[in-house]
């Protein structure tokens, strides 16, 4: 046996050592808590894992149908002027509604809590230190007042139906929990959007008295991509005159 | 020649693994025995080496029959609601201890005789 192969053997055992050491550390990365020896946290760990395994799953189908659904309707009003309009005004008013992926020019506005300043030199109220739900409301009002025309908060479309309320330690958009740092986009007019971060404005008013962690960022050359509202949209009460 | 292929080996395992797809937690209990196991082999490997009676063939298979074994209890204790997969673990781990302590005395019986060795010869 010559000591070529018994280091080429060897070598290869540890590449798959380390290979399954670095895929077994992400796992447990992942999942955001350290390993426990609690067989039903486990348990509910793996259940929860589960679902949202198949919730995937399942949302990549009903994407697949969609487009499907597309193809077909394409396909059935090619050759019909009057069909073709209504797809068109389908389509556009998936657009306005918020139910479609949209790209173009704006800003992205990242908000972060400060976590610099450590409490035992703080003074003021704590609360001050941290993005509030009202923060977000407040940026997100000052940006439509701006012309923008599609946002999303962490990439939730912010849409007729959405609320931004408050649960604790966690700001929930359209029913989903969104954490720190707060990523919102926005497409319009880049130079009229630019003008929330103006003196005297609400971002402003972030940056000087609460000292968060703000940055502005134009997206004038690269188009920035926002997702489509993902939940039901449904007026019961509401009815057409 | 032997410590540099190991190294090697352990940097591109490293790198492929970072960029691989994570496994569903369910498995990564397996994944983990399977880990220890194959360190085992390694370990034992290195000793085998160093005592110059290592034989490729032994190497290679119990590499991969402690790994597959050591699976196959883990998920027979998932069955039976018992933690027999520690059980593999002190094994293994017994075994690497028993190991490192082959390999070290090997290099210390190494460097205290090279050391008389210069002593004898400063000596005369």
């Amino acid at each position: 046996m010559n000591k070529k192969k018994i280091s080429l053997i060897l070598g290869l055992m540890c590449l798959l050592l380390t290979y399954g050491i670095a895929v077994q550390i992400k796992t447990i990365g992942g999942t955001g808590s350290v390993m426990s020896t609690n067989a039903e946290e486990n348990q509910l760990r793996d259940a929860v894992l589960k679902a949202k395994e198949k919730y995937d799953n399942l949302y990549a189908e009903l994407e697949n149908m969609e487009k499907k659904l597309e193809e077909e309707r394409t396909n059935a009003t090619q050759n019909n002027t009057e069909l073709t309009n209504l797809e068109n005004a389908i389509k556009e008013n998936n657009k306005l509604l918020g139910l479609t992926d949209v790209t173009g020019n704006g800003i992205i506005v990242t908000i972060n809590d400060n976590q610099d300043i450590p409490l035992s030199n703080w003074f003021g109220d704590p609360n001050l230190l941290i993005v509030h739900d009202t923060d977000l409301m407040n940026v997100v009002n000052e940006l439509k007042n701006a012309g923008a025309e599609a946002i999303s908060i962490n990439d939730q479309r912010i849409v007729t139906t959405s609320a931004i309320e408050c649960d604790g330690n966690i700001i929930k958009v359209n029913g989903e929990k969104i954490g720190v740092p707060f990523v919102i986009k926005a497409i319009g007019l880049p130079e009229s959007l630019i003008s929330v971060d103006r003196f005297g404005g609400y971002l402003d008013y972030l940056k000087e008295d609460r000292f968060l962690k703000v940055d502005v960022q134009r997206a004038d050359k690269e188009k920035i991509t926002i997702p489509k509202y993902t939940g039901i949209m449904k007026f019961e009460y509401a009815e057409n005159d | 020649m032997i410590i540099i292929a190991i190294l090697i080996g352990c940097i591109v395992g490293a790198l492929i693994g970072i960029n691989a797809p994570v496994i569903p937690y369910t498995y990564s209990t397996f994944l983990a025995i399977a880990v220890v196991a194959a360190l085992d082999s390694v370990f034992g490997g290195i000793t085998s080496v160093l005592k110059k009676n290592f034989d490729l063939t032994i190497f290679i298979s119990g590499f991969f029959c402690n790994s597959i074994l050591s699976i196959a209890l883990t998920y027979l204790g998932q069955k039976l609601n018992l933690d027999i997969y520690l059980a593999a673990l002190v094994v293994f781990v017994g075994r690497m201890f028993t190991n490192l302590t082959i390999i070290r005395r090997y290099y210390i019986e190494k460097w205290t005789s090279k050391i008389e060795k210069d002593d004898k010869e400063l000596q005369q």
